[in-house]
């Protein structure tokens, strides 16, 4: 009778070639060295094994760069190898490569192993594949540009192509993203004029908001003039004020003196640095001791920190750098320098707007409403048990594995954290493309998650699963995202 | 409950580690569990959990540890973490003196959510950062013997006493179970019972006659 529950095209043929899957047999090609320059945490570990098998595909793929350059070859959508990341490659060949090379090669051993049985082996069926399915990708992103280029978009069929994966080989995602966040209106001829404005707005919220006190009082006390332009020091976040007008901004509409708030702040302001400094350690966009890597940490911390003041309900929670990054990450490699350039101002509308849909995942006073984490993981679990209640039933009855201690981190940080950093990416195409909002088809995928690896599942006990869910195994996001799709279909 | 039955006993204690964000306990539980230390780890989101296998008077024993997220804003939803724990790890670091005046908020929140015979230990983590050290020993010494607490200082970095530190805690947690309730016939069932609600919702009408088995 459970097992009437499992749907019928769970074991569809359909699932033995979802796309190119390096049927790779055994446990780990992955060479030791790989790992070297990296902590050797399970993720990272998978990071290692995804870096092997995309070197394996791109050969037989028969991509056309070598050296350091980025093959165009590959399976299903693909994230750009932005100049960033190119820059990056010269110092940590290896690294780079895991990151950005191949994100797609990653459909697990496990995955074929288990789901898959039949696809094994077929790898030359699987490099015809990846060539066709690179072809799509072309195709799509030409169809993505051509829609791009009309005075009015068409965004139900920017979506429609989206949803499938950005290709950004033309460096089209970030607009594409700030189309879908509703931060560049429809009509194009209004995109100089409205950019002009947030950036503006942005540089005006910063000069309210990041303003030190200290550094006031002690720059007055020493009968400093201060240079009011905020171009100069604007990269640490501080800028030089004439004046202190102290009622304009929201946070001192309270009781609260300047300096009783000020030092409120400098909690939040520490545990934001904290956080700032643990984003993506891994990236050398976000991490290490370049100026870039400084330049690009400051933004995030700036963007956090006037969220924050602004949000006085929500303040800062950890984790949202995590759904900051791949946005600011996004923009900052538009290969329009003039966007580029206005990264920061862009990437905290768009990261206001997709906060405000999940905004109540962060609210410590509404866990337990109707709106809040509990019960979306709750709609997750209820999601599960309709598309398949055996499953549903092992894991959270007989194991007894509670979806929280597993689905609070996929949930708040959007997936962020248990993909290679561009498998993310293509993650959020689809999230964002979604015109009912994100949070349907994130828990869509969540559900694909969870069946995709159903049969070591039901293999498993608590700790194994717990592991299991905790550590996801790399996946074929292509894959991933056609489950989570036809999770649609079924309910209706 | 005879001894013999014991020999097929398999122990599975649980551990939760809490403390401010950033004080390292991700990286204390990796040191033990993996020896592995990273400098940059990412913050723990929600709750993140290993396994390890001790050995104790030639018995095995499971330590199920679970790292918790530092963030005043989790707490609300990591009590599910704390249901069912037989021992925690309070951690601070030593060179940043507010996580050390936390410990007694999450001393308060341990036991909200766990009866008293949780076997507790204080951890000052980093102390090789001996040179900004911001809580003495002595201070931290004197806390952990106010509130009944073991005491350690550590560093998952160059990995000193962190081992030490979780052999201590599972070492307490046997001879609490041992010495206390090892002979009635109700902590078996009631051992049965914690082991299952572990990851169980409703389980703290067990946890309460466990406790007052205990207190005994």
């Amino acid at each position: 009778m459970v097992n009437k529950r499992v749907p019928d095209w769970l074991n569809s043929s359909l699932w033995s070639s979802p796309g190119p899957q390096p049927s790779v047999q055994s446990p780990s090609p992955t060479p030791a060295t790989l790992n070297d320059d990296d902590d050797a945490t399970n993720r990272s570990t998978r990071s290692a094994t995804k870096s092997s098998t995309a070197t394996v595909n791109s050969v037989k793929a028969g991509g056309s760069a070598s050296g350091g350059e980025f093959p165009v070859e590959r399976t299903g959508p693909m994230p750009s190898a932005p100049a960033v990341i190119r820059a990056e490659n010269r110092h940590v060949p290896t690294r780079a490569k895991a990151e950005t090379r191949d994100p797609l090669s990653s459909s697990s051993n496990y995955h074929s192993d288990e789901e898959n049985g039949s696809s094994a082996g077929s790898t030359t069926s699987a490099s015809a594949a990846a060539a066709i399915s690179s072809a799509e990708d072309i195709s799509r992103q030409a169809q993505l540009c051509q829609e791009l280029s009309r005075k009015i978009i068409n965004m139900g069929e920017v979506r429609r192509l989206a949803s499938q994966g950005i290709p950004d080989g033309a460096g089209i995602r970030a607009t594409v993203w700030k189309l879908l966040l509703g931060y560049l209106p429809t009509e194009k001829a209004l995109w100089p004029t409205e950019l002009a404005k947030k950036r503006s707005q942005y540089k005006h919220f910063k000069e309210e908001l990041l303003m030190n006190p200290s550094e006031i009082t002690r720059k007055l006390e020493k009968s400093v003039i201060l240079d009011d332009e905020g171009t100069v020091i604007a990269d640490k976040g501080e800028l030089p004020r004439s004046e202190i007008t102290q009622g304009e901004h929201p946070l001192s509409l309270g009781k609260n003196s300047i300096w009783n708030q000020f030092f409120q702040d400098t909690e939040i302001i520490e545990q934001i640095d904290r956080d700032v400094k643990r984003t993506h350690p891994d990236l050398h966009f976000f991490s290490g001791d370049t100026p870039f890597a400084k330049s690009n940490q400051d933004s995030l911390r700036n963007i956090l920190i006037v969220f924050a003041k602004l949000n006085p309900g929500i303040r800062y929670v950890q984790g949202m750098n995590e759904i900051l990054a791949p946005l600011f990450y996004v923009f900052r490699n538009d290969p329009n320098e003039e966007n580029a350039a206005s990264a920061e101002a862009d990437t905290f509308f768009c990261f206001v707007e997709l906060l405000s849909g999940f905004r109540d995942h962060f609210c410590q006073q509404l866990d337990n409403s109707v709106v809040g984490i509990r019960s979306t993981i709750t709609k997750l679990s209820q999601f599960l048990k309709e598309h398949d209640e055996e499953l549903w039933r092992h894991l959270e009855m007989t194991t007894k594995v509670n979806p929280q201690f597993y689905a609070f981190r996929w949930i708040t940080l959007l997936l962020t954290q248990e993909f290679n950093f561009p498998d993310s990416l293509l993650i959020w195409d689809t999230l964002l493309s979604d015109p009912e909002g994100p949070l349907e088809t994130l828990l869509r995928v969540c559900c694909a998650m969870l069946i995709i690896v159903r049969r070591r599942l039901l293999a498993g006990d608590f700790t194994s699963n717990l592991k299991l869910l905790q550590n996801y195994p790399s996946t074929n996001i292509s894959h991933l995202l056609y489950v989570a799709n036809k999770l649609r279909a079924k309910l209706g | 409950m005879d001894s013999s039955d014991d020999d097929s006993e398999e122990y599975l204690f649980k551990i939760v580690i809490i403390g401010d964000s950033a004080v390292g306990k991700s990286n204390l539980l990796s040191r033990y569990a993996r020896d592995e230390f990273n400098l940059h780890s990412k913050a723990t989101i929600g709750v993140e959990f290993q396994t390890q296998v001790v050995e104790i008077n030639g018995k095995e024993v499971k330590a199920q540890i679970w790292d918790t997220a530092g963030q005043e804003r989790f707490r609300a939803v990591t009590s599910a973490y704390y249901r069912g724990a037989f021992g925690a790890l309070l951690v601070y670091d030593i060179s940043r003196r507010s996580t050390f005046e936390s410990v007694t908020r999450w001393l308060d929140e341990l036991h909200t959510h766990c009866d008293t015979t949780v076997a507790k230990m204080l951890i000052g983590n980093k102390c090789d950062l001996d040179n900004i050290r911001d809580v003495s020993t002595e201070e931290g010494a004197k806390l952990a013997e106010d509130e009944g607490l073991f005491f350690m200082e550590t560093s998952a970095l160059d990995s000193t006493n962190v081992n030490k530190a979780f052999e201590i805690v599972i070492r307490e947690i046997y001879s609490n179970v041992s010495r206390k309730v090892l002979n009635s016939d109700s902590y078996k069932a009631e051992l049965s019972i914690n082991r299952v609600s572990l990851v169980k919702e409703d389980g703290d009408g067990s946890r309460r006659s466990w406790s007052s088995c205990c207190s005994r």
